[in-house]
């Protein structure tokens, strides 16, 4: 048998554009184009940097009955989502790890889209058939195909987007604002929502037919294409987890508790004590761990032996993913996302950077250690045999004014 | 593809020069360089350290990946090429001059006949690689 790779309905632009392709998931997508990962990774800080996204998998949730399926499946309430807004969410487990992480996307009182990895879309999709039998009225369908989507993101993403408005408006001003709206004359959905870190973000939903076109209006408006490298680097610069690193199963084998991302607090809500939603028994027994470790309380770590945190090397070198993290000589944990990053060097005034044309470039990564190793503290990474010092740091990169981004070097 | 025609290769892409006596000048092929795309790191070998052929003697690190960098001929490190950990960027432009990364003191310098010469890398290069 021979598998046979999908492709998005942007591969003919990818090719055009020079991009070497790989197998991510089962599909052919741009691991990087011409200009390679470090000026895809520095046009999207500067400038606006173009995402093709759609083997993402897209599940439409509607009927009467979808808010109650989505309050039983998804860790976050969407009794507290407004039309158009979005927000992060996870898929949990009965023992509380994630069965993926995604965003739900409200559009109407009872029609939601929800995002999925590509990697998890399957095993996804067939949990949520499993408990959508108990609704009467629920339509869940895989959109994936028909509608392609992309990512728009930097400073200048914005006044691109903007430009090519026909009829309508973007979003809202404001982070998982989501409207509809025509571009180029084609009906698209948006939010403000990214995997960059950056304020300037767009995601957008688009019938795949007319997807090319967009693209190339996109690309001559001034975004440039970003591959799946660049979309890596991104994401761990702005301390982003990834599923399958820093969700999912463990380096130790054990399965990923959900409260070890500092993110699940705001993918997942216990407001309504009222609702029974899966993995909620011990979600609830890792997000009292985390409000213990938040007072300096270490004694009691069984919900939630680890968490994850960003770290900044001190020494030259790399550290990936796999890596042992020493405190002193106590074995503390692993490096879970790790790599070499570019950033803009920068001046500073009043709070406010001005980004220069010159740029360096850092190790960075993510770990996921002891709740006691926090902040501040100075670890150690094992490198191929050698103890690379690193500090734990809150984060890797600055957004003051809301409109830019810059490395915390 | 670039391939130099003085330079001898082994099928993880290394190559090796033959300088005066037993030295041989040891580096990464340009197509290498090609496939990792953005080199941001290396980690190259102590001089004095002694090395067998097909031994690892450093990494090469890139945005995505860490690679082994192996040695094509057997013997003893003399020199470094100090500029390229800070500045690999080198290898992108020049891969078999300026880019040079290790130069080895050969213990068994007939290994060097036994690499791919230019013509059996650029073969390889087509259909195996």
């Amino acid at each position: 048998m021979v598998l046979r790779m999908k492709q998005t309905p942007f591969f003919e632009k990818h090719t055009a554009y020079g991009a070497r392709m790989v197998d991510f998931s089962g599909w052919q997508m741009p691991i990087q184009y011409t200009d390679g990962i470090v000026a895809e990774h520095l046009a999207t800080r500067k400038h606006a940097g173009l995402f093709d996204v759609s083997h993402m998998g897209r599940f439409q949730v509607s009927g009467t009955d979808a808010p109650a399926f989505l309050r039983r499946t998804l860790t976050n309430d969407c009794d507290q989502l407004p039309i158009g807004q979005a927000h992060y969410t996870i898929l949990a487990n009965d023992t509380g790890g994630a069965i993926d992480d995604a965003f739900l996307y409200r559009l109407g009182q009872e029609d939601f889209l929800l995002v999925v990895n590509a990697s998890n879309k399957d095993k996804d999709w067939q949990h949520l058939q499993a408990v959508v039998g108990s609704y009467d009225a629920v339509d869940l369908q895989d959109i994936s195909e028909s509608v392609a989507m992309l990512a728009l993101q930097g400073p200048e993403a914005e006044v691109i987007l903007q430009s090519l408005v026909t009829e309508s408006t973007l979003p809202d001003p404001k982070r998982n604002a989501l409207s509809q709206f025509k571009l180029c004359g084609i009906d698209v959905t948006a939010a403000r929502t990214g995997y960059t870190g950056e304020p300037g973000c767009f995601e957008l939903f688009l019938p795949a037919a007319s997807a090319p076109v967009i693209w190339d209006k996109l690309i001559a408006a001034g975004a440039k294409p970003v591959g799946l490298g660049a979309r890596d680097t991104l994401r761990l610069e702005a301390g982003l987890p990834l599923y399958g690193h820093e969700l999912g199963i463990g380096k130790d084998e054990n399965e990923i508790p959900i409260y070890v991302i500092q993110q699940a607090k705001f993918a997942v809500s216990f407001d309504d004590s009222g609702r029974d939603f899966i993995g909620r028994d011990a979600l609830e027994k890792q997000a009292a761990a985390r409000q213990r470790y938040k007072a300096g309380d270490f004694s009691d770590t069984t919900a939630l032996p680890k968490v994850v945190r960003q770290v900044r090397l001190l020494d030259k070198g790399i550290a990936r993913d796999g890596a042992v993290v020493y405190d002193q000589d106590k074995h503390v944990g692993w490096i879970t996302s790790g790599t070499m990053v570019p950033y803009w060097e920068y001046e500073l005034n009043a709070g406010d950077a001005t980004l220069a044309d010159s740029h360096a470039q850092r190790a960075i990564g993510l770990c996921m250690v002891d709740p006691s190793v926090t902040v501040g503290s100075t670890i150690e990474i094992d490198v191929r045999g050698r103890r690379l010092k690193a500090v734990i740091v809150a984060r890797n990169l600055e957004n003051r004014k809301g409109t830019q981004t810059y490395a915390i070097v | 593809m670039m391939i130099d025609a003085d330079a001898r290769y082994l099928q993880s892409h290394e190559w090796a020069k033959k300088e005066a006596g037993n030295v041989f000048t040891i580096g990464l092929s340009a197509y290498a360089v090609e496939q990792l795309g953005d080199i941001v790191y290396m980690e190259l070998p102590q001089v004095g350290s002694e090395f067998k052929k097909a031994d690892s003697v450093g990494v090469v690190e890139s945005v995505k990946t860490a690679a082994d960098l192996y040695t094509p001929i057997s013997g003893k490190v003399i020199e470094v090429n100090e500029e390229i950990p800070d500045n690999p960027d080198v290898l992108k432009t020049d891969a078999y001059d300026k880019g040079w990364l290790v130069r080895i003191e050969a213990s068994n310098p007939t290994e060097f006949e036994d690499l791919m010469d230019d013509g059996a890398y650029r073969k390889y290069l087509e259909t195996d690689a």
